[in-house]
């Protein structure tokens, strides 16, 4: 199942939604680079309608971590 | 690896800049399939970061029809770019943007500044003229478009906008820079400026930096200021490889005022200075700004014809004027026909035209019946149309020529007088005129005009008192009375019998009342007012008057003469005026009487 970062990465980052899963990270995928890192933050912060930190923003190395944060800020279904 | 379908769904549209963005996406994965080459290659240089800008100027020009591709350089390597952009762009780059930053380039400079050493703002503008200069090495071996920032206020140092001291410390710095900038570049032949500074305005200071995104990536702009900056950036690429729009084809009725005129009469017309009527004046005071570009404006209209000119030639609130229009299609023909004899009447091509209209179905008519037309629907509401307007970027073109300048002259004398008007004090405006006056007793052959101004003027009339033609005859045969009228004419034509003065001349021959004094509205403005009352006084001085009587009955209409007695030195008396000869105004300097 595609959940909402999921779609999010596979829009900005613009990969087949399949082929984003936890361990989706910046190592494996050439296309999370620093530009998109900036819309990978202001998408999820405007999705889930949230500030990230600095903090939280450098510890978003993969997709399982960034889901891990999302559910820290109460940020509801991800 | 596929790439993902961009459905709408996935793409977030809450704001303008992440549908930029998206759209941006969605262009260059389509362009990794695509055997179509780019047609527009941009090289970006900054001071800073500056990949983030890349979507929205990108994204702009896709909406635009352009297949951009966008290389942005190194960071912080604007002078190598100068002195070799090939190396960096390559040789097919045909546009390339130079951007800097105060912080960047001379953020020590300013440091210094703020700590109060008073040589660093001189030394801050001595690095403008070595930027210059390598911009000017640039300019002489690259043949492509060359952009160059104007600096926003700097962020993320100590100083702040908010600081009491701010005009005097980073206001001032930064003024003083933008502003040398400014005057530096232009010496730079073929050099065009994008405005940063106006652009973080647009969005606010706070709004345009990004504080996590400037720790991070070393990016210092939020999307909303990257996005309104981009956009400026792409609108001068797009006007510098398209031909603007020459002419403005404006409906009447709704569009140029509020109402009918046709049903509603010239009273009932909205135009004015309160609201709606201001709305709509407001739209005509941009007609008049895009006209001065050398914008020209046409008037398509389903109506009477002289009903429309009677609102240009006698409603004092019109900022637009018969002579602001250079073709007109008023009848009851469709628009659709009559847009190609407005182009005709021109010599351009209907590619070319604008067509403003509030009625949905004329819009929908001329975009299926003429689709290289651009049609504008008028919001419903009257106080949304300047800003919908205003914002439209059809009129963008890089340099105003003087051909531009004076293309509207060419087809209408008149316009030479509303550009000098714009330009001058009111007072410098009429002494360029040489208005001449020739204020005379009307003869046989002139009663039929005179009597005709008695009945039809309504705005520039003291009494509103109608006459026929006998009785205009028989006070031009009295020895009580004179029966005056006037012509005029100033270096860009003459305007004929437009006033009438009629005066009962007292049994001691002493006071002469003025029983009416009317002008055409088209002759105000100019200082007419003036000569004509010290013409008259003149001639009944001569004659042994020592004092005018006036008398001004108020009308729904004649609101524009309301105040003509009393500027001229007339005191109540009354339900009467009166002035003795001897405070009469004099002949203005500017005025001459023939």
């Amino acid at each position: 199942m595609t959940g909402r970062v999921e779609k999010i990465f596979a829009e900005v980052l613009r990969l087949a939604p399949s082929s984003i899963n936890d361990d989706t990270s910046p190592d494996n995928t050439p296309r999370w680079d620093s530009t998109s890192a900036i819309d990978l933050t202001l998408a999820i912060e405007d999705e889930f309608n949230i500030k990230l930190t600095t903090k939280e923003i450098m510890a978003m190395r993969s997709v399982a971590l960034v889901k891990k944060i999302l559910s820290g800020k109460g940020a509801g279904d991800v | 690896m596929s790439s993902a379908p961009d459905t709408p769904e996935q793409v977030n549209t809450k704001t303008a800049w992440i549908s930029a963005k998206a759209a941006w996406r969605r262009f260059q994965a389509e362009q990794e399939s695509s055997p179509e080459k780019p047609d527009t290659r941009i090289g970006v240089a900054a001071s800073f970061t500056a990949s983030t800008l890349s979507p929205f100027v990108g994204a702009y020009l896709v909406a635009e029809g352009f297949r951009p591709e966008i290389s942005v350089g190194p960071y912080n390597q604007l002078f190598q770019v100068c002195f070799d952009y090939k190396s960096f762009f390559g040789t097919d780059c045909g546009v390339i943007c130079l951007l800097w930053r105060i912080e960047d380039l001379m953020g020590e400079e300013l440091d210094r500044f703020l700590n109060r050493d008073g040589a660093a703002l001189g030394q801050a503008c001595d690095k403008l003229v070595a930027l210059a200069g390598a911009i000017s090495t640039l300019r002489s071996t690259f043949s492509g478009t060359v952009i160059v920032s104007i600096p926003s206020v700097p962020t993320g140092i100590p100083a702040d906008i908010s600081s009491l001291d701010h005009a005097a410390q980073l206001g001032h710095f930064h003024r003083t820079v933008v502003a040398r900038f400014i005057e530096i570049a232009a010496n730079l032949r073929d050099v065009r400026l994008v405005d940063f500074d106006a652009a973080q305005r647009e969005v606010g200071f706070q709004a345009s930096f990004d504080a996590r995104q400037w720790y991070i990536y070393r990016q210092p702009f939020s999307d909303a200021f990257l996005h309104s900056a981009g956009t400026k950036l792409a609108r001068i690429i797009v006007a510098g490889r398209r031909s603007a729009k020459k002419c403005v084809v404006l409906d009447c009725d709704n569009t140029l005022w509020g109402g009918f005129i046709g049903e509603d009469g010239l009273d009932g017309i909205e135009i004015g200075t309160e609201f709606p009527g201001s709305a709509f004046r407001d739209f005509q005071r941009l007609l008049l700004h895009w006209l001065r570009q050398g914008i020209l404006l046409a008037l398509l209209s389903k109506n009477n014809e002289p009903d429309v000119w009677e609102v240009f030639d006698e409603h004092s609130a019109m900022l637009l004027k018969r002579g602001d229009i250079s073709a007109w299609q008023i009848n009851w023909q469709p628009k659709a026909e009559n847009i190609a004899l407005i182009a005709k009447a021109l010599n351009i091509g209907t590619n070319s035209l604008v067509f403003v209209d509030d009625s949905p179905m004329e819009i929908s008519y001329m975009q299926q019946a003429r689709p290289e037309v651009t049609s504008i629907l008028l919001p419903e509401d009257p106080a949304e149309i300047v800003s919908t307007l205003q914002n439209t970027v059809l009129f963008d073109r890089l340099d105003i020529t003087d051909e531009d300048l004076g293309r509207a002259e060419m087809v209408r004398a008149e316009l030479d007088r509303e550009q000098l008007g714009a330009k001058m004090s009111k007072q410098e405006f009429l002494e360029t005129l040489g208005l001449k006056i020739d204020l005379f007793q009307a003869g046989t052959n002139d009663l039929g005009r005179v009597t005709q101004l008695i009945n039809k003027t309504n705005q520039f009339n003291l009494t509103t008192t109608r006459k026929t033609l006998d009785e205009v005859r028989a006070l031009a045969n009295s020895p009580n009375h004179r029966v005056y009228a006037f012509r005029i004419s100033d270096k860009f034509g003459e305007y004929g019998l437009t006033g009438v003065v009629l005066v009962d001349i007292s049994a001691d021959r002493r006071t002469w009342t003025l029983s009416n004094l009317l002008l055409s509205c088209r002759v105000l403005g100019r200082g007419v007012e003036a000569g004509l009352l010290a013409a008259l006084a003149s001639d009944a001085a001569a004659e042994g008057a020592v004092e005018f009587i006036g008398v001004f009955v108020p009308t729904k209409k004649n609101a524009p003469a309301s105040s003509f007695l009393p500027d001229f030195g007339f005191k109540p008396d009354g339900d009467r005026w009166r002035l003795p000869l001897t405070d009469a105004p004099k002949l203005p300097s500017f005025v001459e009487r023939i």
